[in-house]
């Protein structure tokens, strides 16, 4: 149930058994099936989730209707609106199952407290907050700046995982085209 | 809130259980039903989606399966099995809202089994030391579901619990099931709500209020 959670933490920051055994009582396992919510726009995003099996999509909704994806999420990964979980403001995403997915939530009162009461925590925190934070920093760099191709060859060898999971209408969604460029595109580099 | 919360039901066929089921179905809710008959568990299943074809209900395999998907668990089970269904649950249930239903009586009603400076809830606290234990519709008979609003008044419903974040959930879920929500205070003050209980089951029986009965504080 906390398997994958641990072997991410300890490969980040060594645990003790009791370190490991005192977190354990802090996280709460929940599953969730394809297509259920984990979180609505315009609640407050109250948990912060780490994805043992399955995958997550993380995406907001513009006026008329169209998805626009913000983030992936498959084992290994955590997936949030990390902008409502720290301000306690109404989340701006929604995140739901594209797979059955098992999950280890953490919620912001058990983050608060492991992160007095566990320094490691607080380490391990950071770190994934900086690589949060570096991969968001690629992704915006590659929408302002990358050519098409480049963008979306740049995907497929940074997440070959996610290519082959995922329906190609929420890869394009992700990178902000149409379904029928996204196709263009692929189009032209199987050509090359 | 907008996302829906699941909500699993143990012992879902009996009684209160069924009755808890039938009013949560009509609320934002997801609910799992596990029961010990499984053509019962079938029939309630059914019967809620025939009078209400939005509700999203299912019947699942095994306590441990349902808790696991559940924000919320609902112990709906006499206090004597309760031991038993938290040996199965714990695992799932850490860090997630359980609520006891159960007043700990005697065979013969007029009396509580637990000791004075304990109650069920508390008990079920110490089985499940990572869960968030809240005592709720422990004051409220299976009929009153059917008919919260007796002699044209709204039964009150009272929670306690140590947990602010679920104290207000559960607020939420005990007003969809029809009552008047009331937090009477930390999980300790169960021994007073299974003792008031007890007083009004006994009352019931003598005046014969045929367990269609409930608890109402009177204000300004």
């Amino acid at each position: 149930m906390y398997e994958l959670f641990f072997r991410n933490f300890t490969k980040k920051v060594p645990l003790t058994q009791e370190e490991e055994a005192l977190i354990k009582t802090y996280l709460t396992p929940k599953k969730l099936r394809k297509k259920q919510y984990l979180l609505q726009e315009g609640d407050v995003c109250k948990n912060i989730a780490f994805i043992e099996a399955g995958a997550l999509k993380a995406y907001s909704v513009d006026d008329t209707g169209n998805e626009h994806i913000i983030q992936f999420g498959i084992e290994g990964w955590i997936i949030s609106d990390l902008y409502s979980f720290l301000t306690g403001e109404p989340a701006t995403y929604n995140i739901d199952a594209i797979e059955d997915a098992e999950l280890i939530l953490i919620s912001k009162s058990a983050h608060e407290e492991l992160l007095l009461k566990i320094p490691k925590y607080e380490t391990y925190t950071r770190l994934n907050i900086t690589g949060a934070y570096l991969a968001m920093q690629k992704r915006l760099t590659s929408i302002i700046s990358s050519p098409l191709a480049e963008r979306y060859a740049n995907f497929t060898a940074l997440y070959p995982d996610i290519v082959q999971r995922v329906p190609q209408h929420m890869i394009a969604s992700y990178m902000g085209l149409t379904p029928e460029t996204l196709s263009r595109v692929r189009r032209r580099i199987s050509a090359k | 809130m907008k996302t829906k919360q699941t909500i699993a039901v143990i012992g879902a066929t009996g009684n209160i259980g069924s009755a808890i089921s039938k009013n949560l179905s009509k609320g934002n809710y997801r609910l799992l039903l596990k029961g010990s008959k499984q053509d019962e568990l079938e029939t309630l299943v059914k019967e809620i989606k025939t009078s209400n074809s939005a509700a999203d209900v299912e019947a699942a395999v095994c306590p441990a399966e349902a808790g696991w998907e559940a924000d919320i668990i609902i112990l709906a089970v006499p206090f004597g099995a309760e031991k038993e269904v938290a040996k199965k649950i714990k695992e799932v249930a850490n860090q997630k809202i359980v609520i006891s239903i159960s007043n700990p009586l005697n065979e013969t009603y007029n009396g509580l089994v637990t000791a004075p400076d304990t109650s069920a809830a508390e008990e079920l606290q110490k089985l499940l030391p990572n869960s968030k234990v809240i005592k709720a519709f422990n004051t409220t008979f299976a009929a009153d579901f059917t008919t919260p609003v007796i002699d044209g008044k709204q039964a009150d419903a009272f929670i306690a619990g140590n947990d602010e974040d679920a104290l207000q959930i559960v607020t939420e879920l005990v007003a969809t099931a029809g009552f008047n929500p009331i937090v009477a205070g930390d999980l300790c003050v169960s021994r007073t709500l299974e003792n008031m209980q007890l007083l009004l089951i006994q009352l019931g029986m003598k005046y014969n209020y045929n367990w269609l009965a409930g608890w109402k504080i009177l204000h300004h």
